[in-house]
């Protein structure tokens, strides 16, 4: 790639098209949260919407890192180091299972308990 | 002094040094933005409970701000095209056309600052909201200069210790008003002070003089034990004064500085007190939106909220609303079983209606499918009683809000709730990132002709790595836009 005589044209059709894509999928990631057709799992925002909305940006993200900042054809060493990343990375977001780990309120089986849903069942509107 | 440098890869590594540098670099910066992403995921899953104020769930809360958010992210993805082609340029030994594309990229960087600012000014200073005493939210705008506790005053009570009340500043009025000193420390008595500056010097002068005669006191005690006297006289001296005014003045006192407040007398927290008389504490709100994820399902007809707009037709479209949305509910389950899991009861969906309190009296959706359910950036329009038609939706009602039914109230801003909390925090490091990344492009652009004539690979080389940096950034918001805006 240090190479000053190396043909680039065929570089810029991909960085073209990588970004015209990436504006497309942008459209996406919105109309994931607009478009009805787009809302998949129960009417409303949650969490079917929540993946799917991640996955494009995953996507996206992939498209940027690989093209862009030329991970598709880097170096062994980067990768090395990068599996380190995406380890500790793996590690923060495991931590997150703790958020709804309670052992006092899960010896009563249902979440309902917290907002006294078992005594007040909801009135059907 | 001349750093040595090697343009072409080393042979062990494969990488040029400043590459493997920057990918060090980035690999914790991974980690740093990680920890936010995980506090976002701890602080969305803490926050069904209903112990905070209400996430704004979807996008049907902040909709203009999603069109902001959809711009910056094509903007971001503009500049990131524009970096790998001012490279390519680079490497083509094009100056002229690196030269453009730079430009190019640091003006979106600029672009991206601005709208993020205009963001930013919408939720810090236009948009507030008002929890009241069940956990019932209201959207909207607070008429200016309503939050405050009007009072008029005649006696002021202040203590001398401690640092200048901070009742000064909630003075209102063209004339400072006249104060008499009519109790005090002696030889205080019957001064008198006309003005603020001279309050200022009044105030220095006898804390001087007060932890002068503390100072005393504490000698005189010290030595009257030590030569062994019986029960000596405590030590003590006087601080408290009291001013009376000529007239009576009006307070604007600032909720948060205040700590009681009645008929009769504002108690300020740093001890303070204002004698006279309420004038109004009701706070005036522009009512948009009403929000009763935090309200008990069963209680939510008897909310507080409805007594507060007092308005029978907003109340009912509000409950029309959620029964066609619980409608919707019902029809996707039934082919699931026919039970709706109580999960999807809670919170995020049917108990989140937005309503627009219109002037005039009928309650308008603020839904899905409603394209003009922009974010409120309008200034507030203190037309309560309806007036000349405003816009799509026309003036919303202005409605006074009673103190006593208020638990909280505030601007977007971080301590409005988890969700703000983490918007800023992620949004201002992101944009302090953009803001480091595009000067840094700048000075490669600004200042790099000669080391393009001297070397051009090794310029290529910077533009490179600071290219990898500004990705990063892009990704970043790639992840950024959906998370805090769209789901």
């Amino acid at each position: 790639m240090a190479d000053a005589t190396h043909d680039f044209s065929k570089h810029k059709k991909t960085y073209t098209a990588v970004g015209i894509a990436l504006f497309v999928f942008t459209a996406v990631t919105v109309a994931v949260g607009l478009v009805p057709w787009f809302d998949i799992g129960p009417p409303g925002p949650d969490g079917a919407d929540f993946v799917l909305g991640l996955a494009v940006a995953a996507t996206k993200a992939s498209f940027v890192a690989l093209i862009f900042m030329h991970l598709n054809h880097e170096k062994g060493l980067i990768y090395k180091l990068l599996l380190f990343t995406f380890l500790f990375f793996l590690g923060l977001m495991v931590l997150t299972i703790f958020a709804d780990h309670d052992p006092i309120r899960e010896q009563y089986d249902t979440l309902e308990t917290t907002r006294g849903w078992l005594t007040d069942k909801p009135e059907k509107p | 002094m001349e750093i040595p440098y090697e343009v072409t890869p080393r042979r062990d590594t494969g990488l040029y040094n400043a590459k493997l540098g920057v990918w060090l670099f980035l690999a914790s910066e991974v980690m740093l933005f990680g920890g936010l992403f995980s506090a976002y995921v701890f602080l969305r899953l803490g926050v069904q409970d209903g112990v905070d104020n209400p996430w704004p769930w979807g996008v049907s809360v902040h909709k203009s701000y999603v069109w902001l958010g959809a711009i910056n992210t094509l903007v971001l993805i503009a500049s990131s095209v524009g970096v790998v082609f001012a490279w390519v340029a680079l490497k083509e030994r094009n100056w002229r056309k690196y030269q453009l594309y730079m430009y190019f990229v640091v003006s979106c960087a600029l672009v991206f600052m601005c709208i993020k600012s205009v963001e930013y000014h919408s939720k810090l200073y236009k948009h507030h909201g008002i929890k009241l005493v069940d956990n019932s939210v209201m959207e909207g705008v607070i008429v200016d200069g309503s939050d405050r506790i009007r009072f008029t005053g005649e006696k002021l009570v202040i203590g001398l210790q401690g640092a200048l009340p901070a009742v000064l500043k909630d003075l209102k009025g063209d004339a400072f008003p006249k104060f008499t000193v009519t109790e005090g420390p002696e030889g205080t008595v019957g001064e008198e002070i006309a003005s603020a500056s001279a309050f200022k010097a009044w105030f220095a002068k006898n804390r001087r003089a007060f932890y002068a005669k503390l100072a005393d006191e504490r000698q005189r005690f010290r030595a009257e034990k030590a030569s062994g006297v019986e029960n000596p006289k405590p030590v003590s001296a006087a601080s408290s004064v009291t001013l009376t005014a000529a007239e009576p003045f009006s307070v604007a006192g600032r909720p948060r500085k205040i700590l009681l407040h009645n008929a009769t007398a504002l108690n300020y927290r740093d001890g303070v007190k204002v004698e006279g008389k309420l004038v109004s504490d009701d706070i005036l709100f522009e009512v948009h939106e009403v929000d009763l994820q935090l309200v008990l399902p069963t209680k939510q007809r008897e909310s507080v909220v409805w007594n507060v707009i007092g308005d029978e037709h907003a109340k009912q479209h509000f409950f029309t609303l959620q029964a066609k949305k619980y409608q919707e509910l019902a029809e996707y389950y039934k082919d699931r079983g026919g039970v709706i899991p109580e999960k999807q009861l809670r919170g995020r969906f049917l108990n989140v209606q937005y309503v627009h309190v219109a002037a005039d009296g009928h309650g308008e959706e603020h839904g899905k499918d409603d394209k003009h359910a922009a974010v409120h950036t309008s200034e507030p329009k203190p037309t309560a009683g309806g007036g000349e038609s405003e816009g799509h939706h026309g003036p919303s009602k202005v409605i006074a809000v009673p103190f006593d039914q208020v638990k909280f109230f505030g601007n977007h801003g971080p301590r409005y709730g988890n969700y703000y909390a983490i918007y800023f925090t992620m949004t201002a490091l992101h944009g302090l990132h953009v803001v480091g990344g595009a000067l840094v492009l700048l000075f490669f652009v600004v200042f790099g002709k000669k080391l393009y004539l001297k070397n051009p690979e090794h310029l290529a080389n910077r533009v490179e790595v600071g290219g990898l940096f500004w990705h990063f950034v892009d990704l970043i918001w790639i992840f950024l836009f959906p998370i805090m805006y769209l789901l």
